[in-house]
């Protein structure tokens, strides 16, 4: 129950734009990604940016009922990570676990668990133990050495750098120098990074820096209206993998 | 060491980012779900290193030496002092060390941020910069670095000290600054508030919105903030990381007055890395000192909110008495702010700063005190720092040790004692 090294991973909020595009989405996408994050449909996507927070809106099918269109997929042979707001589920981490179980998910990756809930990891790792399930957690640059260290002992699937503040949106920063810093402290954990990767050559930068997994999201969006050429966007990021 | 003008310290070579230490994660900053995104504004509107500073991974940022070299020109290091004249005051055996960010050019501790920020503006090829001001003395550090660096300044200064700080305003000029009132009628922001209210006193809040709506309606400009931001209270790291190598002892307590927060994080989060990371001051207090005239660190809610009146920046999460609060007028203009520093608030939050409010006649009468006991008239919103350091000096045992930041002088604001005195 791991993701090879080095991979390239795509998010997609579940049920967006419909339930027929997203599972065709899902069939296309097939052999070109390595893993794929599943967004859960929420009211609140507060860390996430415009375009992921547009799908969230959009997606045909809310909440935990989105994501048990996965389960109709049998052929899919990735299993996902689901994305959720910890927010949504805060009295009900257990029924999230199960129905990550019952759509064969690996993990359940809760971006704001860190920032709104520090005092829930414990309780949020036993969940996820005790359904067969593995930790991943979510940290920005900004996120406490001593916890990064901390959260890298918890044998996670994996833990996931937000590059930028928000999903899609590109700033200034030396990412590269923020992805060796964190790698620094999480040793040999495996390093998804993610926001705003729009290229091959980005995608070889952050790998070169120590990044395990790269993960795109809003630039695929952007392009899902036409299928092949979203598919298109797939092949050529992969160009950035060694 | 301490007893006269130390200047044994050298500068420091690095910034110091305390989120990496921080007991817990600060929340990123987000977008509103309405409007156009603010986070993609920073882009336009900020010099980009400044943005990577708001996001490092890094614990100790380089500081560039052409910063470092005008910081020694400035006079860095700034002295720390000790307040005999004040202990005999009190007289109970407790001493008493200030660090004197006064001594700068511009009066205060303003200058540590607005030379790299101004700097880092010029890299990015800017001709101009634009920011807001309270009482004057942040528009006075960016009018100073400014000149020294060759950019051109513009100011909005909160109507009510841009009546009553008239010299800060003409010192500004003489440094080629461009001053306007805000609310002003240069930009939307201000001729709104001026159209509600036609006598306005201004507020920080609103001068930043006015500020921001400035820099985006020309080529060639940047904005830079004078707190609130975290890379902000970074570049005042150099007064704590000073004072650490200067200071003889070990403080038991150490203050600072808050407006949104540099000076104080300026002087204590060197300190507060340290007990973080387990490595001293285990005993040492920390209190930060605001104006009961904008109570956040007390009274206000801790939650996302806007930085800015006008609601152009990114929201963040903060302890805040909301973006439309307007502080009443005071002469601790630089303290009439509604919000508080993330990390400063979540320090606050978390039990490792403690939080206290004064009126402003509590504080001018601390003020009156040092000035006659030390020779130094001190800053409006430092004397809020002073007030506490005499009130706890007089509860603490003998031989007990208090630092405190004068964050700036008060000799252009003669108008703000004359009641007391």
């Amino acid at each position: 129950m791991g993701i090879s090294r080095p991979a390239l991973g795509l998010y997609l909020t579940a049920t967006y734009p419909s339930v027929r595009h997203f599972i065709e989405v899902l069939n296309g996408v097939r052999g070109l990604v390595d893993f794929l994050e599943i967004g859960i449909p929420t009211g609140n996507p507060k860390y996430d940016g415009p375009i992921i927070r547009m799908t969230h809106r959009s997606a045909e099918l809310k909440g935990l009922e989105a994501v048990k269109v996965i389960n109709d997929y049998s052929k899919y042979s990735k299993a996902p990570v689901l994305m959720g707001y910890a927010a949504d589920y805060i009295d009900s981490l257990n029924e999230v676990a199960s129905v990550a179980r019952s759509v064969n998910a690996v993990s359940v990756l809760f971006p704001d668990l860190l920032f709104d809930y520090p005092e829930l990891i414990d309780k949020y790792v036993r969940v996820m133990e005790d359904s067969g399930l593995r930790p991943s957690f979510f940290i920005s640059s900004k996120t406490p050495y001593k916890l990064v260290k901390r959260l890298s002992e918890y044998n996670p699937l994996f833990i996931y750098l937000g590059l930028y503040a928000a999903t899609g949106i590109k700033l200034p920063i030396y990412v590269e120098q923020n992805v060796t810093t964190i790698r620094g402290i999480v040793g040999d954990t495996f390093l998804v990074v993610g926001f705003a990767v729009n290229s091959p050559d980005m995608v070889k930068s952050l790998i070169k820096a120590g990044a395990d997994g790269v993960v795109v999201g809003t630039a695929f969006i952007q392009r899902m209206s036409n299928l092949e050429s979203a598919l298109s966007l797939l092949k050529w990021l992969r160009g950035g993998l060694p | 060491m301490a007893e006269g003008w130390s200047t044994m310290t050298n500068v420091p070579t690095h910034w110091y980012n305390i989120a990496v230490d921080l007991p817990k994660p600060l929340p990123p900053p987000i977008d509103p779900y309405e409007g156009e995104s603010r986070i993609a504004l920073l882009n336009r509107i900020m010099p980009s290193e400044l943005l990577h500073q708001e996001f490092t991974a890094l614990r100790y940022v380089p500081i560039p030496e052409e910063v470092r070299d005008i910081y020694a020109r400035l006079g860095r290091p700034t002295p720390l002092r000790r307040a005999r004249g004040l202990e005999r005051l009190i007289g109970n055996g407790v001493k008493i060390y200030y660090k004197f960010e006064g001594a700068l050019p511009g009066g205060s501790h303003k200058l540590n941020t607005a030379v790299p920020q101004v700097y880092y503006a010029f890299k990015d090829g800017a001709k101009e910069v634009a920011t807001e001001t309270g009482a004057g003395q942040w528009g006075l550090a960016v009018s100073i670095a400014s000149a020294l660096i060759g950019v051109k300044a513009t100011i909005f200064m909160t109507k009510s000290s841009f009546m009553s700080k008239r010299q800060r305003v003409l010192f500004m000029r003489t440094y080629g600054a461009t001053v306007y009132p805000s609310p002003s009628e240069v930009t939307k922001y201000g001729i709104e508030a001026l159209k509600a209210n036609p006598n306005h006193p201004g507020s920080l809040g609103l001068a930043i919105s006015e500020a921001i709506d400035y820099t985006l309606q020309g080529e060639g400009r940047r904005y830079i903030p004078g707190s609130v931001l975290e890379f902000v209270l970074m570049h005042q790291t150099v007064i704590g990381q000073e004072a650490i190598e200067q200071i003889p002892e070990e403080p038991d307590l150490i203050v600072g007055c808050v407006g949104g927060g540099s000076n104080f994080a300026g002087l204590t989060y060197p300190f507060i890395g340290a007990r973080l990371r387990g490595e001293g001051f285990e005993r040492t207090r920390f209190l930060a000192v605001e104006s009961k005239a904008a109570p956040k660190l007390t009274q206000g809610r801790y939650e996302y909110d806007f930085p800015d009146s006008g609601g152009l920046l990114p929201m963040i999460r903060m302890l805040t008495l909301g973006h439309n609060y307007v502080p009443p007028p005071s002469h601790a203009a630089g303290l009439r702010y509604h919000g508080a520093a993330p990390s400063l608030s979540l320090l606050v939050r978390e039990g490792i700063v403690e939080a206290r409010a004064y009126t402003q006649e509590e504080a001018l009468e601390a003020g009156v005190l040092f000035a006659r006991s030390e020779g130094i008239v001190p800053a409006p919103e430092s004397s809020h720092a002073i007030r506490a350091v005499i009130d706890e000096a007089r509860k603490m045992p003998k031989g007990s040790v208090i630092l405190f930041n004068l964050s700036g002088h008060g000799l252009l604001d003669p108008d703000a004692y004359e009641r007391v005195s």
